[in-house]
């Protein structure tokens, strides 16, 4: 049947296109590191001699795990305080700021507002650099991106069933959230939590900016002496790769093992009934969303001043400080840079969220799924080395430098976020739909294109505001790929972030985060008007009008 | 011999150069020798035939907007001139360009002209990726200040041919004028400044190179420029000068930003701080960087420029061409306009405010009294050692 032989060609290339993007991160990890011939086991004694690495590693491990997982619960708590009510249902787009600002930026912010000889001289206690410093900035950070995956992953989970069974059964609202939300939600964003750990682990940025440094952090050690060429470091950073890695494959264990005790946690405290008071705090967290709103504000207020001038410990500070003078100057030299990011995000955006469509389609067709760190490679693996190989690789084609290399490079990072998005959603559709669809004699593809893929919109626009935004925000891959020749708004804002004029860094600031928050800002604009197979407030009479 | 000369660089992009007093009469005889490309001569006028219309990736640090802004106007008077396109290809880190340039090993390079330094000028010119005869074949290369200037040896490493001086940094602090009084800084006079203004003074953590470089200067400084300094470093004289470095930084330490349990990361960041008014002091390897921040009203109009009793530290930032560079012809023309009259005084009296390195433009104002480097054994010593006893 020559149908059937195209739907076998078919599938044979989508598994083939799938494989080839996940297997990228493996090869750029062994061609990036595979070892200069000058790596023997005796380099490895001044390594492990290294002043402080024990404190530093311990440091780097525990950052990384516990702002994790700190994020984790808070973004539960607010979730739980959100999700019911209908008026704050939509609080994704009151994320949309917060998500779009870099990291490096709201660590800049939160020192300069809050830290000593602070904007406000209140003496917070907040270091200017120290491990607290660090994790309070990736905290803040992350929490949106929990609260986000949250509501891609709740929008198909009859949580309002479990709700009112719970009741039934004489449980309060936030014993239901604790005993039967929380393990549902923790399985499904296991993903997320990988990835939030491995970015801790191998931040190099802000971990310089806010991070402790005597010692420094892992990260930054391994950095420096990875672009350090000379005697002896290069092998020092061999090493400390190597160590990254076994780093990364502990926090993957320690994050299975929390899982799997706090599921076994919330179910005896269940069974036994237990007194269980943490959810009384619960409401607390309603002020979580509009103290972010608030920090946001500020931050961007004060990026806003910076770039037009104004500079509170200046001589003379006034408001007739205010000129668009750096902006008239700038805007011949940003408006390429924006254009090509936008471009380049728009197509690594989408390809990856088709990309990560396929492979889940994939497995699901074939019924098994493939262990979740397989996909996320990119995200776990040192990006630094993994780069560096697809340089090499990229050198040995002589292919030229185009914007077509750095999507494709970007592609595995699209790739990755848009699969931790999209799992939970997809694995979680109401079969139902699909039944009735072919019970209405509906083709396979008609029922997955007007069932399924209507049923994940919502998620599909999130997957793709985050896939769009991780493209914006790689910097190492876009120069090491592009040489240059394809210059995005963050090759040009790191650049200028290395230096020390805060109205230029705050300018390039504003404008890498433009785009990515005019994409979650539609993206949550266009999720509410398509609705999940569980949205909250329409679990009575299903409509099938997508049918 | 051990080069281990960070690659952390700001507005004045430093570079090292060690020994020169012993290295330079060498390098001198042999540049005498060679003859040097006349610009009117049929190989030059060929060598601008050949380059119109080609493009050059200049591979430079792009964090300062000083130095942006004059690669923008450069861009703009080659354009004209040379109908070459100059495009600066804006890194945060130096070493970019050389690991991008390993991972190429020899073929044909994205990279057409770089801006380089020590440790790896070293690297690379040992790896062989340079092209070589630069000095004979740049007709400008003639009115480099090689009497004048320590522009001939790199942390060590004689240039060879291998890359050209561009401009001079100079090793200074940039202060509040109240606090830092005496024109001149001494280790102790820091250390009473640090005592009466506890926790505004501080230096980048090494081995970020103003870092080391702070911790040279005070060596110095507290050894009364021990001529043993300056000579490959023996177990006796590190054991005889070495602990009086950490003996003066143990008492300074707790008087530290932080109390010297972090460290800014690098100079960028401590001027940060400074600006923001959190430290009485930043480093910068630019001697012109003080006036330049004040015209811009980057830092306070009372900030005033200090350097150590003994003679800053001195030495030159270069361009280098990769043996494997697509354009090597319009990228010799590119380093020619830089070393023109023209390009060198607008570095100067420009935003940028980085010292002329031609013999015409020679001006005792724009510089300090200079301190030869120390050898470069100590580099790698001071780096190991501070980290050893204060970074773990």
């Amino acid at each position: 049947m020559p149908t059937a032989r195209i739907r076998r060609i078919a599938l044979a290339s989508g598994w083939l296109l799938v494989c080839l993007i996940s297997l990228l991160p493996i090869l750029g990890i062994v061609v990036g590191l595979w070892p200069p011939e000058q790596v023997r086991f005796a380099d490895l004694a001044p390594f492990l001699a290294y002043q402080g690495l024990s404190v530093s590693v311990s440091m780097t491990l525990f950052s990384a795990i516990f702002s994790t997982l700190i994020s984790l619960y808070i973004a539960f708590m607010v979730y739980s305080q959100y999700h019911l009510s209908r008026r704050l249902q939509s609080f994704e787009k009151y994320l949309a700021p917060l998500l779009s600002l870099p990291h490096l930026a709201i660590a800049l912010g939160i020192v300069f507002l809050f830290s000593d000889g602070s904007l406000f001289f209140v003496d917070s206690g907040l270091p200017r650099k120290g491990l607290s410093t660090l994790i309070i900035a990736i905290v803040i950070k992350e929490v949106p991106f929990f609260l986000l995956i949250f509501s891609a992953i709740g929008r198909q989970l009859p949580i309002k069933y479990w709700l009112l069974q719970g009741n039934a059964l004489g449980y309060q609202d936030y014993r239901c959230w604790w005993f039967l939300v929380f393990p549902a939600l923790l399985k499904q964003s296991r993903l997320a939590l990988l990835a939030a750990t491995a970015y801790t682990l191998s931040v190099v940025d802000i971990s310089l900016l806010v991070g402790p440094n005597i010692p420094e952090l892992f990260a930054v050690s391994v950095y420096r002496w990875q672009t350090s060429f000379a005697v002896g470091d290069q092998a020092q950073a061999f090493w400390g790769n190597v160590l990254l890695l076994v780093l990364l494959a502990v926090s993957v264990l320690i994050l299975y093992a929390h899982e799997k005790l706090a599921q076994a946690g919330c179910k005896t405290l269940a069974t036994q009934g237990s007194r269980f008071h943490i959810g009384i705090i619960n409401p607390a967290f309603k002020a979580w969303l509009p103290m972010l709103a608030v920090l946001t504000a500020m931050i961007v207020m004060v990026f806003t001043l910076w770039s037009f001038g104004v500079n509170w410990h200046g001589d003379r500070f006034s408001l007739a400080q205010l000129t668009t003078r750096l902006w008239q100057d700038e805007w011949l030299f940003f408006a390429l840079p924006l254009q090509n990011s936008l471009f380049i995000g728009l197509l690594a955006g989408l390809l990856g969220v088709a990309l990560a469509l396929l492979a889940l389609e994939l497995q699901r067709q074939k019924g098994t799924y493939w262990p979740d760190y397989y996909w996320l490679l990119a995200i776990i693996l040192p990006q630094l080395s993994m780069v560096l190989g697809w340089q090499v690789m990229h050198i040995w084609t002589q292919g030229g430098y185009h914007s077509g290399w750095i999507i494709l490079s970007h592609l595995p990072f699209t790739f990755a976020y848009a699969y931790l998005v999209l799992k939970g959603p997809f694995q979680s559709v109401e079969p139902r739909y699909e039944l009735l669809a072919a019970s209405f004699g509906y083709s396979s593809w008609q029922s997955w294109w007007q069932v399924r893929f209507r049923l994940l919109l919502p998620a599909i626009f999130t997957a793709f505001a985050i896939a769009f935004s991780v493209s914006i925000a790689q910097y190492i891959p876009t120069l090491m790929l592009g040489a240059g020749r394809v210059t995005t708004i963050t090759t040009e804002a790191v650049a200028i972030g290395s230096g020390s004029q805060q109205d230029l860094i705050a300018l390039y600031v504003l404008l890498q985060s433009v785009l990515p928050f005019m994409a979650f800002f539609l993206a949550a604009l266009l999720a509410r008007r398509f609705r999940g197979s569980m949205d909250g407030n329409n679990m009575g009479g299903h409509d099938v009008r997508h049918c | 011999m051990i080069f281990r000369l960070s690659k952390a660089l700001t507005n004045s992009f430093a570079i090292c150069y060690v020994f020169f007093f012993v290295a330079t009469a060498k390098v001198h005889a042999e540049l005498k020798s060679e003859t040097i490309v006349e610009a009117n001569s049929a190989q030059w006028q060929q060598t601008l035939k050949a380059s119109a219309g080609q493009s050059v990736y200049f591979y430079a640090w792009g964090g300062s907007k000083a130095v942006n802004e004059y690669l923008r106007w450069a861009t703009r008077e080659i354009a004209q001139q040379y109908q070459i396109k100059l495009i600066h290809v804006k890194v945060t880190d130096p070493s970019e360009p050389v690991s991008r340039l390993k991972a190429e090993n020899g073929r044909t390079s994205a990279i057409d002209l770089m801006w380089v330094n020590g440790e790896n000028f070293a690297y690379l010119k040992q790896q062989g990726f340079l092209l070589g005869n630069l000095w004979s074949a740049i007709p400008n290369a003639a009115f480099l200040a090689v009497d004048s200037l320590p522009i001939t040896v790199d942390f060590g490493e004689p240039m060879d041919g291998f890359e050209v001086p561009w401009g001079i940094g100079q090793f200074n602090l940039i202060a509040e004028n109240g606090v830092f009084q005496p024109p001149q800084v001494s280790a102790k006079s820091l250390l009473d400044i640090a005592k009466k203004k506890p926790r505004t003074v501080t230096y980048p953590r090494p081995p970020e190179f103003h870092g080391t470089t702070f911790l040279k200067q005070l060596l110095v400084n507290l050894t009364d420029a021990d001529p043993r300094l300056y000579k490959s470093s023996t177990k006796q004289a590190q054991d005889e000068l070495l602990p009086v470095l950490w003996q003066y930084l143990d008492q300074l330490h707790p008087y530290l930003w932080q109390q010297g349990k972090a460290f800014p990361s690098s100079a960028a960041e401590q001027l940060l701080l400074y600006q923001q008014k959190t430290l009485s002091m930043a480093v910068s390897f630019n001697p012109n960087q003080w006036q330049k921040e004040k015209s811009t009203q980057q830092i306070s109009e009372s900030s005033v420029r200090r350097y150590f009793a003994d003679g800053a530290i001195t030495n030159s930032h270069n361009l280098a061409i990769p043996k494997s560079a697509p354009s090597p012809d319009a990228s010799k023309v590119v380093i020619n306009f830089m070393l023109s009259e023209k390009a060198q005084q607008e570095k100067f009296s420009g935003v940028w405010g980085d010292p002329s390195v031609i013999t015409s433009l020679l001006d005792e104002k724009a510089t300090m009294p200079a301190h030869s480097e120390l050898h470069s054994s100590w580099h790698v010593l001071i780096e190991d050692a501070w980290q050893q006893r204060y970074g773990g």
